[in-house]
This record gives C-alpha cells, sequence and structure tokens, in this order.
C-alpha cells in the first residue's frame, strides 16, 4: 500500500527539500561512502596493476600525474574527510555529547572537512 | 485573528475506499491568522462534505490533526495559514506518510499507539521533572507532587518525517523510543532498556533530527533517543562486568 | 442465561456517547456506535478541559455542583490516566467579586464540595504567577483533563467489553418498521461512500449539539440552539491549578493548565449552524484581557491556539419531560409517540459518567431489564486501548 513504509522508498533519504542538515549529513554520508567504496576497489585494480612490473608502475605515476586525476584524488580526500568526520558527530551524539548543539557542531565538522580539503589541494597542486 | 482577508487555494490529497489518491483543489477566502485546520473544517463544512480528517481538541493538545502542509509536517490546529502561504498562495494539504490512510486526509494510528503502550509510558507526569533536563529553571520551583500531563501528544508528525520510518515498518519510531526515554527516567524499569536495545530500536535511527525538527511538543525525540542509547550502552557496561542482571 | 443480547446503536461518539457505549457494554448489551468524524472531533474534544469541582455552580444551580462533585471523585478514580489533578482556586479580584464570597461559601457548603479559605500571601505562595492584588481565595478540587483522551478511555473500556466503533460513520436517516418504531439507522461509510442499514433494537441519538437536525424529517424532534464559546490557548505555563474568577458565572473566568499551557475561556452566544462557527476577533481580544487580569504574566505569552465549540442549548417550548434537569434526556415514546429512540443531550463532560448511567438505565427500562451500573467502580482501560487492534483484550 503506499503511504507506508517501504524499503523501495530508500530514494526518499536522498530528497532534500524540507529537511534538516541531520539528513543532509546522512545524505552527504551515504555519497562519500559509495564514492569512498568505488575508490577502494579502483584502488586494489591499480594495486594489481603494479604486480606487473616497473613498466607498469612507471606510466602509473605519468597517468598520476594528470590534473584530472590529482583532482580526484582530491575528491577522496574530501570524501574521507566528511564521512569520518560526520562519524564522528553521530558517535559523539550517541554518547549523549553536544546533542542539543549537533547542527552547530556539523557545520563546525564540515568547516573543517572544508578547511583540510583546501590545504591538501594547495599541497598537491602548488607544493608537490 | 484579524479582518485582513486572503484568497488562498488550498490542493487537498483525495482518497476514497481502494482508488488511487489524487489531488482536489478549493479556493477559500480566509482571515489568515486562522489556523489550517480551519480551512480544512471550512472545506467540509461547505465546499465538500466527503473530506474526512483527523481532529478534536483545536489547540495542540490531542494530537490528532497533523497532516502534511506545504511538504512539511503541522499539527494544522496551530499552524496560522499566514506561516505557510501568502495571499494568492496555495496550501498543499496530505496525510502523514508512513502510516496507512484510512480515507483522504485521516491515517491509522493502531501500530502507533500499540507501541506507545508497550513502553507503558504515563501521560500524567510529575511537573518537576518533567521538561528536558538542559531546559533550564522550567517548573524547577515547582511543588513535587504537582502533575501534568505529558509533552508527547501522539500526533505521529516526527514518525511521518523518520527518513527510517519510511523503509522500515518495523522501526519502533522517534516518539516510542522517546516514550521509553521518559518512562525509563521515571520508573527504572530496566526491561524497556531491553526492549529498545536492538534493530529495530534505538540503534536504527541514524541522527537526522528531523524528528526533532517537526515535534509541535517541545517533546525532543532525538535528544531522548540519543539519551536512551547512552542509558542501553551503560547497561551493556555494567552487565559485561557483572553489575547488572 | 437465555437471553439474546438487545443490540443498541448509538450515534455519535462525544463524552457522552463512548461513556453510554461503555456503560451499556458492561451490562451485557451489544452496541454499536455510529461516529461521522474521529472520536471527540464534536464538541466533546474541544472543550476548555476542566474537570469541575463544582464550584462554579454552587450558587446558581447546586443540582449541578453536587453531580459535578460526585463525579470528580468519580472520574478521579477511575480515568487517573487523563487528568492532571493539582486542585484549583477561586480568587475575588474586586470588591464586588469579595461581596460574593459568603455566598459561595455557602452554597459549596451546601453542595459538599470541600473548600478552604487561603489568604492571599498564601495563594500566592501556591501560585506566584496569579494577579498580586487578589483580595480573597478559596482552594477547590478542581483538575483539568486532556479532552480526546478522556473520551477514548470510554472508548477503548467499551471495546473491550464488545462495543463496535464505526469512526467516519454518518447517520443518515432513522429506518422506521412501518409503524411508529425505530428499528434502526441508514449509515454512510464516508471513507468509500458507501451506504447500508444498521438494525438493532434501540438507537439512541447522542449527538449533542447535532441532536436536532439527525432526527430531522424522522417526526422526533429536540430543538436544540447551539450556544458555541470562545476559548484561547497560549504557550506557557505559568500556573499549575485553575484558576477560577470568584463571581457568578459569567465569561472568560476560568484558567486552566494543561501540558506546557493555559487554556481561558469562555464565552457563550447563540449560533446558527453548528458545522462551522468562526472565532471573531473581538472574543479572542477580550478572552485575552480576561486572562491578564487573572494572571497578568499571560501577557508575555504567545498565543498558541484560539478555537470555539458549541454547546447544545435545548429550546424552550420543547415538549417531552427530560429525565433529569441537569441534562436533557428524552425518550421519544413519551414526546412524540415514536418508539425504539431515545436521545440525549446537554450536561457537562465531568458529568459525562452520570449521563451514561441514567440513559442506560432508561434503556434497561425499555427493554424491560434490570441490569445495576457498575461504571463507577472499576478504572477504565487505557486511552490508548481503543487503537489496539483487540481493544486490549488478551
Ligand atoms: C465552550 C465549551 C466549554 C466547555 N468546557 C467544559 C469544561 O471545561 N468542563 C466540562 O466538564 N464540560 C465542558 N463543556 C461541556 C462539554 O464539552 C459537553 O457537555 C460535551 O462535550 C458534550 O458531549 P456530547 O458527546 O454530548 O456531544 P459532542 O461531543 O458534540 O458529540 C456529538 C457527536 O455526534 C457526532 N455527530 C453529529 N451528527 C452525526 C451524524 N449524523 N452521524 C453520526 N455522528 C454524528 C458529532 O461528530 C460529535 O462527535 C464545555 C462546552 C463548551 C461548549
Ligand atoms: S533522529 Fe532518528 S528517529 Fe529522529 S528522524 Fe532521524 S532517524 Fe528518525
Ligand atoms: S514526539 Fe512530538 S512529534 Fe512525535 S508524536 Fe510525540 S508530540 Fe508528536
Ligand atoms: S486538533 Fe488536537 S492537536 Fe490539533
Amino acid at each position: 500500500m503506499e503511504n507506508q513504509p517501504s524499503p523501495k522508498k530508500f530514494l526518499y533519504w536522498f530528497d532534500p527539500r524540507h529537511r534538516q542538515p541531520g539528513t543532509w549529513a546522512f545524505i552527504l554520508n551515504r555519497i562519500t561512502a559509495l564514492g569512498l567504496t568505488f575508490y577502494l576497489v579502483l584502488h586494489l585494480v591499480v594495486l594489481s596493476n603494479l604486480t606487473k612490473g616497473a613498466e607498469g608502475y612507471d606510466t602509473f605515476l605519468e597517468f598520476a600525474r594528470q590534473p584530472v586525476v590529482k583532482f580526484g584524488e582530491l575528491l577522496v580526500i574530501a570524501a574521507g574527510l566528511i564521512h569520518g568526520l560526520n562519524g564522528l558527530r553521530v558517535v559523539l551524539t550517541t554518547f549523549g555529547i553536544g546533542v542539543t548543539i549537533q547542527r552547530q557542531v556539523f557545520w563546525m565538522l564540515m568547516a573543517l572537512a572544508a578547511i583540510g580539503t583546501a590545504a591538501f589541494a594547495y599541497v598537491m597542486f602548488f607544493v608537490a | 485573528m484579524s479582518h485582513e482577508r486572503w484568497t488562498v487555494t488550498f490542493i487537498v490529497s483525495r482518497r476514497k475506499g481502494e482508488q488511487p489518491p489524487h489531488f482536489q483543489s478549493f479556493q477559500l477566502e480566509v482571515d489568515p491568522d486562522e489556523y489550517v485546520l480551519d480551512g480544512v473544517e471550512r472545506i467540509w463544512a461547505f465546499h465538500d462534505r466527503s473530506l474526512v480528517f483527523r481532529h478534536a481538541c483545536h489547540h495542540s493538545t490531542c494530537g490528532a490533526c497533523g497532516m502534511l502542509v506545504n511538504g512539511v509536517e503541522k499539527l494544522t490546529c496551530i499552524t496560522p495559514i499566514r506561516s505557510v502561504t501568502s495571499n494568492g498562495g496555495k496550501v498543499k494539504v496530505e496525510p502523514l506518510r508512513n502510516f496507512p490512510v484510512i480515507s483522504d486526509l485521516s491515517v491509522d494510528m493502531s501500530t502507533f499507539y500499540t507501541r506507545m503502550e508497550e513502553t507503558c509510558a504515563p501521560q500524567v507526569v510529575p511537573v518537576r521533572g518533567s521538561a528536558l533536563p538542559y531546559e533550564k529553571g522550567l517548573f524547577e520551583q515547582a511543588d513535587p507532587a504537582y502533575e501534568r500531563l505529558a509533552d508527547c501528544i501522539e500526533c505521529g508528525c516526527c514518525i511521518s518525517a523518520c527518513p527510517v520510518a519510511v523503509t522500515t515498518p518495523e522501526y519502533q519510531g522517534p516518539a516510542v523510543l522517546a516514550a521509553a526515554q521518559q518512562a525509563f527516567s521515571l520508573t527504572g524499569h530496566a526491561g524497556l532498556l531491553e526492549k529498545m536495545d536492538g534493530a529495530d530500536g534505538v540503534w536504527r535511527c541514524h541522527s537526522g533530527f528531523e524528528c526533532t525538527a517537526v515535534c509541535p511538543s517541545n517533546v525532543d525525540p532525538a535528544w531522548r533517543i540519543m539519551d536512551l542509547r547512552r542509558k542501553v550502552i551503560g547497561r551493556r557496561i555494567k552487565r559485561l562486568f557483572g553489575l547488572a542482571k | 442465561m437465555a437471553f439474546s443480547k438487545p443490540h443498541i446503536i448509538v450515534i455519535g461518539a462525544g463524552f457522552t456517547g463512548c461513556a453510554l457505549a461503555y456503560d451499556l457494554a458492561r451490562r451485557g448489551m451489544d452496541v454499536t456506535v455510529i461516529e461521522r468524524g474521529e472520536i471527540a472531533s464534536g464538541t466533546s474534544g474541544r472543550t476548555h478541559g476542566l474537570l469541575h469541582s463544582g464550584g462554579r455552580y454552587c450558587v446558581s444551580d447546586q443540582e449541578s455542583a453536587v453531580e459535578c462533585i460526585q463525579e470528580n471523585i468519580i472520574l478521579r478514580k477511575i480515568a487517573r490516566q487523563c487528568i492532571e489533578f493539582n486542585g484549583g482556586l477561586f480568587v475575588a479580584l474586586t470588591e464586588e467579586d469579595a461581596a460574593y464570597a459568603p455566598r459561595f461559601a455557602e452554597g459549596a457548603a451546601a453542595c459538599g464540595i470541600e473548600i478552604e479559605q487561603i489568604s492571599p500571601q498564601e495563594a500566592l505562595r501556591l501560585e506566584p504567577n496569579l494577579n498580586p492584588k487578589v483580595l480573597t481565595v478559596f482552594t477547590v478540587p478542581d483538575g483539568s483533563f486532556d479532552p480526546l483522551r478522556l473520551a477514548l478511555a470510554f472508548a477503548a473500556s467499551g471495546r473491550y467489553f464488545g462495543a463496535q466503533f464505526h469512526p467516519y460513520h454518518e447517520a443518515q436517516v432513522l429506518v422506521f418498521d412501518g409503524q411508529r418504531r425505530v428499528k434502526g439507522v441508514r449509515v454512510l461509510n464516508r471513507t468509500d461512500g458507501s451506504t447500508r442499514e444498521v438494525h438493532g433494537d434501540l438507537v439512541v441519538n447522542a449527538t449533542g449539539a447535532w441532536a436536532g437536525k439527525v432526527l430531522a424529517g424522522s417526526g422526533a424532534q429536540v430543538n436544540v440552539t447551539p450556544t458555541p464559546g470562545v476559548m484561547v490557548a497560549y504557550d506557557r505555563r505559568l500556573i499549575n491549578r485553575p484558576i477560577n474568577r470568584l463571581t457568578p458565572p459569567s465569561d472568560g473566568d476560568i484558567i486552566i493548565p494543561q501540558r506546557r499551557m493555559m487554556v481561558i475561556g469562555t464565552t457563550s452566544y447563540e449560533a446558527e449552524d453548528v458545522d462551522y462557527i468562526p472565532v471573531e476577533d473581538e472574543q479572542v481580544q477580550q478572552m485575552y484581557s480576561d486572562a491578564v487580569a487573572l494572571v497578568p504574566g499571560v501577557a508575555g505569552c504567545r498565543m498558541r491556539g484560539a478555537y470555539m465549540s458549541a454547546r447544545p442549548l435545548v429550546g424552550k417550548g420543547q415538549s417531552g419531560r427530560s429525565l433529569a434537569r441537569t441534562f436533557k434526556c428524552f425518550d421519544h415514546l413519551e414526546a412524540d409517540g415514536i418508539d425504539g429512540l431515545v436521545t440525549i443531550t446537554g450536561g457537562k463532560a465531568t458529568t459525562c459518567r452520570v449521563m451514561a448511567e441514567k440513559t442506560a438505565d432508561l434503556v434497561c427500562k425499555k427493554l424491560g431489564l434490570s441490569i445495576a451500573c457498575e461504571t463507577h467502580a472499576y478504572a477504565l482501560r487505557s486511552y490508548r486501548d481503543y487503537y489496539t487492534p483487540n481493544g486490549g483484550r488478551p
């Protein structure tokens, strides 16, 4: 019957209309989790390539210097920061810490994630 | 209440028997300080006698009138029309999500009320300590003998807004967990912790705080769920060291 | 006992209909309740919520006052689950109010209402937000209740004893057996638009302010004038017990606490149509100033809701004798020569149990039965059981 709970309705999770930061956090966590999982698979595939010898390694390093790839890596870092810091917030609230200021905590942690990402970007594109 | 007059279009979700739901529009002249429920009742009184909706107290003490107003859970009897639309605007009214629809705007509360009953949460509680612990100074000076009706009016708004409740009917739901938290605080009955310590209890909640955002009655279910988690963990730890049965 | 259970149809599930369904079912009858909306969606849901001690009536209408205090004591026992009971105060604000005090004290004593005069200082200690200018203060055993839950508790208890409730079902016309005897009701199921006839041994019209409308065209009659009253809720709880103005009953003279709110009421005027009566700005303003007079802190509160509900004022030219003076109960055989039909209307939420008792007594008498009422002696079932699939029965 419609209007009743159903696992098929999980898409509703990604509907941000009329929703609170808590749900955006939840959406972000789903998306970053999917992204990180995808990256992990990719990472393993690439690593397995390395077993094919030094030549493979060199071409790979060449490939990894491209800006597009660097940008991809930056996304991975951002996802890791968002996911991890968000997870921290869930743990904190679960232990009853900062429940009444969870919104502020969320924005603070996301700001941290943004700063972290920016720092990495600086290092990746300008220092290294 | 004012002497101002607005023309507002109510877009009302209709459903009879097994027929699929559809929307029907009604144009009303309203006083913008009237409440959304007044508009709905007027549609029933003057435009369409077949409209079915739940209501009783009209002053936010019974919890019967929860509906989706422009997509957000509202207690319609205390939601001024002014706060949800403008002159010439629209008010879209739908039944709460995650409850079976009986007809039009009214939903079936049986599963929810059965779960509330299972927590044995009382409606009448001591005034002192009846507010949330972080609400400083509220009712604190009251005589310990005074009592009052509890905050949760069992309106179901939180369950409608909860993104977990949308995917699983087994989830106890924010109001029920909050009731368990309050009942436990009053009675110390450990069985409640056990009942809520599970995949369909406190651990299912993903801390979205939607429930707290829509609760019209200061229950703060999300805070209570987090508090209940802490109590559940505390009990598990004690049990680990053989301090509790 | 070899007797086929009589089947009673009750129209209307306000306090009266719910309490009656419970009483009849408890006496062993088959009961079907037909209610157009949700339980308590008429006048009952929208009452002020004062569990009367009888103090309000102890001078002007002692019979009502006695009934109130008796029922107040019973409800406190059987419906504890939805009543906040902190006692109440009657306060005099003017010399004129204070002059009413001796009559009030005398009336209360005559009606058996336990009151106590306390000093203004003591009153302000009990209720620090009370108007500091109070002159004379009495304590009374008032309380406040949750309207929907009180009705649900009676309905749940009715279901426990087998009563069937049909919310969202509207009684359209009475069905006669060819003579002047009602054999049932034609009912519209408002959730799907279908109609059917429900037959029974007796129909009780418990539709309050709608009692006249339901009988329209049947030959039976009750002349009801809806007399609405406005109430305003504020968003803070500055008092812990109902505060009544110590004067002869008038508008805006009672403020009650409920949950985190305060509700001030009420007015009284006559209206034409019961189905929708708008709340006028002037009345809201009047309620506000009356509330501020009793509890000045109301000025710092936000209005949370304004609403009204209609009392059934039974017309003066009414034919037929009412069974009781405090509420109206007619056997239409006596009034209009129509058998199988009883109307019960009027009264108060506080006295709904005894209204049901008297009506169920009449039903028994009409059916030639003598079964005693027991509703005063047992606690009601949990109100939540009304919604549980089998009414809380194992
Ligand atoms: C302003 C105000 C304040 C009050 N305050 C208090 C108070 O503080 N304390 C107190 O003790 N009492 C109070 N009362 C009195 C009390 O509210 C009423 O006595 C009581 O609610 C009457 O209940 P009832 O069941 O007779 O009527 P109702 O509650 O009106 O029940 C009648 C039911 O019949 C239904 N109905 C109508 N037509 C049909 C139909 N054709 N088919 C099926 N169903 C139908 C309606 O939907 C309604 O639910 C107050 C009354 C008013 C007006
Ligand atoms: S905090 Fe938990 S219970 Fe509340 S809406 Fe989110 S998932 Fe649901
Ligand atoms: S917790 Fe709040 S939103 Fe949920 S049922 Fe209770 S009052 Fe309604
Ligand atoms: S009608 Fe009772 S809460 Fe809105």
